[in-house]
């Protein structure tokens, strides 16, 4: 009855706790002290949101949350690849960092109205706390745009990878028609899709960044900048490219060598004593 | 909701004539209030506003605490304090600690005293009045400086070494300082 449920937030705790713990990967290593105090406490922000998430599967199935985080197989993960992704260059977890978190900021706002009051107290809650992800993820990226020729085309290089990725945040979840029909999801994902790509758009023409995805009917053009007139056909500019089909599948479980390499760090510890308490 | 914003739990004074089960709360509330925020000790849990109540029956109370950050580290500290405390209470046998997040916890649940004591500890009380809007996107216009109340002052930083605190800088008496966030 309530499988449905658990898978929703499943899916919302692998995104975070994924994420989260490659954001603290540049602890000790980001460009400089601020930002360094910034990534670890972002990372610590996503990986309290996982656990709350995880509390909330443990309630209905009665599963440790520790076990739920750090206990599964790579492939019982439900994560979007694109949270799996290794940090690469600061553009590109810059870029990540900001398109993820207008991503869920989408989501939260939609779950705010869930049909499952804890969720929804809890999306209630995540929300006011994202707003500084928010404020952080906008300012770097106004920041390096407006900034040299050399950080702007490493931010334009970052978009054209992350971006088409992002279709792997809005694949749909496993079970959502029911999740949707129980008004556990109140806006299925492919409406989140639309509106957060329209949203994202106009705020990359805004920075003087690419806006198009290269879809697969278009031949050449990997991007075109839309302040340039140049718009792919409406009826395909949703349509997941062809070079975004990597980054589908994380919903079902498909995963790449990226959450191996991950998952094996993360849960070294976990594994060497599992239910050890501190 | 009922707010304890105000909660000064004091001793019954003479003879009770009330029911004991108000007794036992009023001493419940008088115990939560020497339990220290871990993170910041010079405040109770009371004065951060994070009991969102309680109900003692029978001997057996439950608490219900409200985080102030979702993934706030000193949470399983918080929580087994309060139980520790409450159990601790004369006439106490049992104590449930419920997490919630029904309200969601929001700065302005912070009392006056408060308020107070997180200035005399070096920290910035959370500026604004009431919650902060979601639709406010941007940094909090002020953080006054606790060292010398200026308003002069700039954010170095939107995140600190805890989830709840913001840096920033006094441009008047040139320290750094911290806010807690407003949330």
């Amino acid at each position: 009855m309530s499988d449905a449920l658990v898978s929703l937030l499943t899916a919302l705790a692998d995104d975070e706790l994924v994420l989260g713990h490659r954001h603290s990967e540049w602890t000790g290593f980001a460009p400089h002290l601020e930002e360094d105090v910034a990534f670890s406490s972002i990372a610590q922000d996503e990986i309290g949101h996982a656990a709350a998430y995880y509390s909330l599967v443990g309630q209905l199935t009665g599963d440790d949350p520790d076990a739920l985080a750090l206990g599964r197989e790579v492939l019982d993960y439900r994560n979007a690849i694109l949270c799996e992704r290794p940090n690469d260059d600061w553009a590109y977890t810059l870029v990540r960092h900001w398109l993820y978190d207008h991503a869920d900021a989408l989501r939260l706002e939609a779950l705010e109205g869930s049909a499952d009051p804890n969720l929804a107290a809890l999306a209630t809650k995540i929300r006011r706390e994202e707003r500084y992800h928010l404020i952080h993820a906008d300012s770097w990226m106004k920041r390096i745009a407006r900034g040299p020729v050399e950080g702007r085309t490493k931010l334009a290089d970052a978009v054209g990878k992350a971006f088409p990725e992002t279709f792997g945040l809005f694949e749909p979840f496993e079970q959502e028609e029911q999740m949707v029909k129980e008004g556990w999801l109140p806006v299925p994902s492919d409406e989140s899709r639309t509106r957060f790509l329209d949203e994202m758009r106009t705020a990359l023409d805004l920075l003087g960044l690419p806006t198009e995805i290269h879809a697969h009917t278009a031949a050449k053009a990997e991007f075109v900048a839309s302040s340039s007139g140049d718009l792919i056909s409406s009826e395909d500019k949703d349509a997941a490219p062809e070079d975004a089909s990597d980054a589908l599948g994380g919903r079902k479980g498909r995963h790449t060598s990226d959450l191996e390499q991950l998952w094996s760090d993360m849960t070294t510890q976990y594994r060497s004593n599992p239910g050890a308490t501190w | 909701m009922v707010r304890h914003d105000n909660a000064v739990p004091v001793e019954p004074r003479g003879n009770v004539v009330t029911t004991r089960l108000a007794t036992s709360e009023e001493r419940v509330w008088s115990a939560l209030a020497t339990v220290p925020d871990p993170e910041i000790p010079a405040v109770s849990v009371v004065d951060m506003g994070m009991i969102r109540e309680i109900e003692v029956v029978d001997g057996s109370a439950w608490v219900v605490v409200l985080p102030t950050f979702t993934g706030c580290p000193a949470l399983p500290i918080i929580k087994s304090d309060v139980a520790k405390a409450v159990g601790a209470v004369e006439g106490i046998d049992e104590v449930e600690v419920e997490v919630s997040f029904v309200p969601p916890w929001t700065s302005d649940r912070i009392t006056t005293e408060g308020r107070t004591k997180l200035e005399g500890f070096g920290l910035a009380p959370p500026t604004g009045e009431g919650p902060v809007l979601i639709t406010e996107i941007g940094l909090p216009k002020i953080a006054i400086c606790p060292f010398c109340g200026s308003k002069n002052t700039h954010n170095e930083n939107p995140f600190g070494p805890t989830p709840c605190r913001a840096l920033y800088y006094c441009n008047e008496c040139r320290n750094p300082f911290e806010q807690f966030k407003p949330v």
